[in-house]
């Protein structure tokens, strides 16, 4: 294995973990608050939809980007509704809510083109170098030459971790996680604050699933996200509920899928589904590893009723 | 300070509040005296807004209150201490404190948050530390820091829910102590309470309330122990409840150095004591210092790491759940709701909780429903079981009939042992009744009863030898006829060399 | 919070002394009531929101909901079709109400289905000097053990390393669907096809048709079979008494002294075994063949079955046939009007987003 190969497999695991960051992130937000996350799937793909349908018609990739994250906040209302307000089972709703968009995603890109569904091709939004680190040799123009929703993505950590551990508000998202009683007897509003977290994960979520449709394949296919969105959730779950950690194991996951494309060119004698197979048996064993002494947000899955 | 006039609160057809006045006055604390179902938290939780009066008026600082919610209760300076605490185990003290705290950043301020708690601690006599877990602290001091965040959210009056019900003796002292200094710094107080002796300690004035209406108001000057009594139920007490005294019979079960260590915790220190027939061995103690796991070890729902348990000659120390239940042992767990019962499921299948899987009640795995309902019809009888059918959900029964229903389950096979935590808990006075019957009952007949309760009087009242729980260790059984009070009392509180002898 | 918690396990049915007919119905019927108006209610729902989405897509809602009817009842050929497409979903939504009763949420049917089917075409194609007769139930066997089997990996990983079984059940859905297609390029591949299926299966182990001249095989029997079965099980054994104990409270059944890892690996490998038969039967009723992606959507359909039956397991056979019409229907509806077929997956998945919301809703009022 030379050089160029490890760059060349960096650089792919990077690109595809992108998506899988912004669902993470989505994602942790919704369970910080105290609702299973299995919905991300579903709002990803409500933003790939979204986005690549905006960016096909109106042939800008930025309003693409902005109509995604409306997109995957306006599934993530829907869920947000069923399992805050009504009390429906998070994990099961995340379900329905995935088909229903799965569905509706396929339906729409036939009934809103006269039947038939269009033939999609995207540019890939423009890199942008970055000075300096991007003329470190090798490394430098494949992690440093990315477009700018990539940095945004792994940038956004920033701000979220601040918002998590440094805000009024991120203090009281996690206690409405943890412990939703405290949060109400403060003054707030559980059902209120989850349902925004909920929306808020879609809206990023949404996000990751334009840039899976917009840069990393530059189309819209039915069902596209495959799985990327429960990826994710394991992902969350690796990165112990912090958005480094997600960080962490998205760039796993991404890794593992990276190796799962480069693996054919180099000749390796394992099956093209074996390798297809690897992000969720990694998935189960990372999950089978951790799980036992993970510590979930304590009121997570449990509806609030105010008594 | 506050004026609540002709307050009115109905739940359905129950009136829980029929037209209350309060009167709280800066630098006072007021006892509201009541029983169980009196009103008392209906009235406060209608002055902190969790719920909201169907009639009259609120003025608290000379300003109306009305329509409010607790944000805007506590923002005019009310602050209420309920008997479950709202804080968040996973966070710090400070976190805890900061969570809903006043101001208008964004931004969070830990260190001045946690100076100013060490501040208020100081004064009052807290004894807090800012950085500590809520996870880790035990219940007295969650209780202070609930007191401290109270107080730094600016609560002019504050309402305390049966503060002491879950505290020691020693504990209550402090408590009554931080009380005292925050009427002096000119707070004022609510004590909600069924504790006369508390309440004349540490009141100025005294309103009792009696099904949802005032049932008089009085100084604590002069008020004697009856006469709240008698205010509070509408009657003098009634007598305690008398029992034959029954000869010693033989022992039915040894415990002999059982100890549970749970992810490198130690539940339980070695326990060994011996419990005969017809007797009541009545364990008395904080919640939380290991009953839970002695009567779980006992009951076979958890597995002793050391030590042994003997029923009757047979060893059942590791024996299952349904092998103890033949060899005659019963258990009424202080968890309606979620164990001893599943309230979805119906009369009859809870009845057959316990034998549903041996004859007649199935057979090679079938279930014989018949017999199912003529279970029911018998055990309803024989219990009192006020159920419109056996086929209807048990979560449509009342507490009262629900702990009937586990009663006859457990009691109705005739145990050698039986276990009972918390038998009476949340129970009206006549089921209360029925269920003490019962156990008393059991007891002449023969079986051998661990009755374990936070109540000291349940203790007091039941119990032919009483025994302390601390810390996951267990006293030596006393007479009840020797037995003196204050020394349960300092055992409870973890006095240590009162207790240590259990080892023996 | 579990979706049993707001259902009551109460029984309803007296005990059969004289089953007569007029007995026998209103007995169905108290069993049903509160089932039925919810999953009514939440199809009309759905119905008239889909309905939104067809005008908006520029059709007309009653035209091509009246295409969708006579695509599944139109004539015998559709009612046929209707009854196989609801086979697979009756029995991988039987195996998902009782996990979801005992609150084990597995969701992973779809990968049951696939790696069943994989078993039965196995055995199908040994090459076994066996009849026909013999052979055939030993394929949907091999699916049942298969299927067993895949339910019984998720659930012991599950139980030894605490991973949440939605997880490990929707990983498995994956790695099971990639399998096949393993399969199908390696071993039990039809070489030279161009397409990634297995050989046809020999003609003697095809599931025999229920009525001549039409493609109704018997797997629709099978699935009423097991739809009584499953509801003997649930209501009138100790292991269905123990299964009701436990999805209302974990705590209750370690009362009882229930093992609450023993009573999910059995209904796992129950709901397993089931989704295998499901498998078997599509392979050897319908396809004849093991076909890339066969089993794509079936597990959630199963999820969708279950729930629209309120996961009562007599009420699963009602609500399999009626997503299987659906789907039938959608198909010629599709054909007929062009309105998208996937309108489908959108009408079940409002459905069942209104059933849990009904659900949850009840959880309150119950606790008043």
């Amino acid at each position: 294995m030379d050089l160029m190969m490890i760059a060349d497999l960096a650089a792919a695991t990077v690109r595809i973990s992108t998506p899988l960051l912004f669902a993470a992130l989505g994602g942790l937000l919704s369970e910080k608050a105290g609702t299973f996350a299995v919905g991300i799937e579903g709002m990803m793909l409500a933003g790939a939809f979204t986005g690549a349908i905006s960016a096909f018609v109106f042939g800008n990739v930025a309003l693409g980007f902005a109509l995604a994250a409306l997109g995957g906040a306006a599934t993530g209302s829907l869920l947000a509704f069923a399992t805050a307000r009504c009390r429906a089972d998070q994990m099961v709703t995340g379900l329905a809510v995935n088909v229903l968009v799965l569905g509706l995603s396929s339906f729409l890109l036939r009934g809103l083109f006269g039947g038939r569904a269009p033939v999609i091709r995207l540019t890939p939004p423009g890199t942008w170098p970055l000075p300096w680190l991007s003329e470190i040799p090798v490394m430098g123009p494949v992690l440093f030459r990315q477009s700018a929703i990539v940095y945004l993505a792994f940038l956004l950590v920033v701000p979220l971790t601040l918002f998590l551990t440094k805000t009024r508000a991120g203090l009281t998202l996690r206690a409405v996680g943890e412990n939703p009683e405290a949060a109400f007897a403060a003054g707030y509003d559980p059902i209120r604050i989850r349902m925004i977290a909920i929306v808020a994960g879609g809206a990023l979520a949404g996000l990751g699933g334009a840039v899976l449709a917009l840069q990393e394949v530059g189309s819209f296919t039915d069902g596209m996200t495959n799985g990327r969105g429960f990826i994710a959730l394991a992902a969350i779950m690796v990165g112990r509920w912090t958005p480094v950690g997600a960080i962490a194991g998205c760039l796993i996951f991404g890794f593992v899928s990276a190796l799962e494309l480069r693996a054919q060119s180099w000749g390796l004698p394992v099956s093209s589904y074996v390798m297809q197979m690897m992000p969720y048996c990694l998935a189960l064993a990372l999950l089978a590893g951790v799980s036992r002494s993970a510590r979930l947000p304590a009121a997570i899955g449990v509806p609030f009723i105010r008594h | 300070m506050l004026e609540m006039r002709g307050i009115k609160k109905a739940y359905g057809t129950v009136q829980a509040n029929r037209g209350i006045d309060l009167d709280v006055a800066a630098g006072q604390i007021v006892g509201l005296l009541g029983e169980n179902g009196s009103g008392k938290s209906t009235l406060m939780k209608l002055l902190f807004g969790v719920v909201s009066a169907d009639a009259g008026t609120i003025r608290f600082k000379d300003k109306p209150l009305s329509g409010h919610g607790p944000a805007q209760a506590m923002a005019a300076g009310l602050g209420m201490i309920h008997q479950h605490f709202t804080l968040v185990e996973a966070m710090s003290v400070t976190e805890n404190v900061m969570l809903g705290a006043p101001g208008s950043s964004p931004w969070l301020s830990p260190r001045e948050t946690a100076s100013r708690i060490r501040q208020e601690s100081a004064t009052y006599g807290l004894d807090i530390d800012p950085d500590a877990m809520i996870g880790d602290l035990p219940h007295g001091r969650r209780q202070r820091v609930e007191i401290v965040k109270a107080i730094l959210r600016g609560a002019d009056l504050l309402i305390l829910d049966e503060p002491t019900s879950n505290l020691s003796p020693p504990e209550v002292e402090g408590l009554l102590g931080i009380m005292a200094r925050l009427r002096d710094q000119g707070r004022a107080i609510v004590f909600i309470s069924h504790k006369l002796d508390e309440v004349i300690a540490i009141c100025s004035e005294v309103v009792v309330l009696r099904d949802g209406a005032v049932a008089g108001t009085c100084r604590v000057e002069g008020a004697t122990r009856a006469g709240l009594a008698r205010m509070m139920v509408g009657r003098d007490m009634p007598p305690p409840i008398a029992r034959e005294a029954t000869a010693a019979g033989r022992n039915v079960l040894h415990v002999g150095q059982m100890a549970l260590t749970e992810r490198g915790v130690e539940r339980l220190a070695p326990i060994s004591f011996s419990l005969r027939a017809g007797e009541i061995l009545a364990i008395a103690g904080i919640d939380g210092n290991g009953q839970t796991e002695l009567a779980e070890c006992l009951a076979g729902l958890r597995l002793p790491t050391a030590g042994g348990i003997d029923l009757d000659g047979h060893d059942i120390t590791l024996a299952s759940v349904g092998e103890r239940t033949e060899l005659g042992m019963a258990y009424i767990p202080v968890d309606r709701a979620t164990m001893s019962l599943v309230t979805g499921m119906s009369v009859s299948d809870n009845l057959a909780l316990r034998d549903f899987d041996k004859p007649p009640l199935s057979r090679g795995g079938y279930l014989a429903r018949s017999y199912f309902a003529e279970r029911a019809r018998e055990m309803s009888q024989r219990f009192a079981i006020k159920a419109s059918g056996p086929d209807i959900a048990a979560r449509t029964l009342s507490g009262g009939n629900q702990q009937k229903i586990v009663l006859a389950r457990e009691i109705g096979r005739h145990p050698a042992v039986m276990i009972a935590h918390q038998p009476v808990w949340g129970l009206d006075p006549g089921a209360t009744h029925f269920v003490i019957e019962q156990i008393l009952a059991l007891r002449a007949a023969g079986g051998a009863i661990i009755y374990i309760s936070s109540s000291l009087e349940e203790v007091m009242t039941l119990g032919d030898r009483i025994a302390v729980m601390q810390g996951g260790r267990l006293s030596i059984p006393i007479d009840r006829d020797t037995v003196d009070l204050t020394q349960i009392g300092l055992m409870m509180a973890g006095d240590d060399s009162l207790i240590h002898g259990a080892a023996a | 919070m579990t979706i049993l918690s707001n259902i009551d396990t109460v029984n309803n049915e007296p005990p059969p002394r004289k089953v007569t007919f007029m007995k026998a119905a209103s007995v169905l019927r108290r069993l049903l009531a509160g089932t039925a108006t919810r999953a009514t209610l939440a199809v009309a729902l759905a119905l008239l929101v889909t309905a939104v989405l067809i005008l908006i897509s520029g059709k007309n809602p009653l035209l091509a909901y009246a295409a969708l009817l006579k695509g599944a009842f139109g004539s015998i050929d559709r009612i046929a079709f209707g009854f196989n497409k609801s086979t697979p979903y009756i029995l991988a939504g039987l195996g998902v109400a009782l996990c979801f009763r005992a609150n084990v949420i597995n969701i992973g049917a779809e990968g049951q289905i696939a790696v069943g089917g994989i078993g039965a075409t196995a055995v199908a194609l040994s090459g076994l000097a066996l009849p026909g007769l013999l052979l055939m139930p030993l394929a949907l066997l091999a699916g049942v053990v298969c299927g067993a089997a895949w339910s019984g990996l998720a659930a012991f990983v599950s139980l030894k390393r605490g991973v949440h079984e939605v997880l490990c059940t929707l990983l498995l859905n994956f790695v099971g669907v990639l399998l096949v297609s393993e399969m199908l390029h390696g071993k039990l591949g039809e070489p030279g096809a161009g397409f990634p299926q297995s050989p046809l299966l020999p003609r003697a182990i095809w599931l025999p048709k229920l009525v001549a001249g039409t493609d109704l095989h018997i797997g629709i029997v099978l699935a009423v079979i097991a739809t009584v079965a499953c509801h003997i099980l649930f209501w009138r054994t100790t292991f269905g008494f123990r299964l009701r104990i436990m999805g209302a409270s974990r705590d209750a059944a370690r009362y009882v002294g229930i093992s609450s890892i023993r009573q999910t690996m059995r209904v796992m490998l129950t709901a397993g075994g089931l989704a295998g038969l499901a498998g078997g039967v599509e392979v050897l009723g319908v396809h004849y063949r093991l076909i890339e992606g066969f089993s794509a959507g079936f597990g959630f359909n199963a999820v969708g079955v279950a729930l629209l039956a309120s996961l009562n397991p007599l009420a699963v056979l009602p609500a399999g046939l009626f997503i299987g019409f659906l789907e039938a229907g959608a198909l010629a509806m599709q054909r007929e009007v062009g309105v998208p077929s996937s309108l489908v997956f959108v009408i079940q998945g409002l459905t069942m987003v209104f059933v849990l919301c009904a659900l949850g809703l009840r959880g309150e009022r119950s606790k008043v």
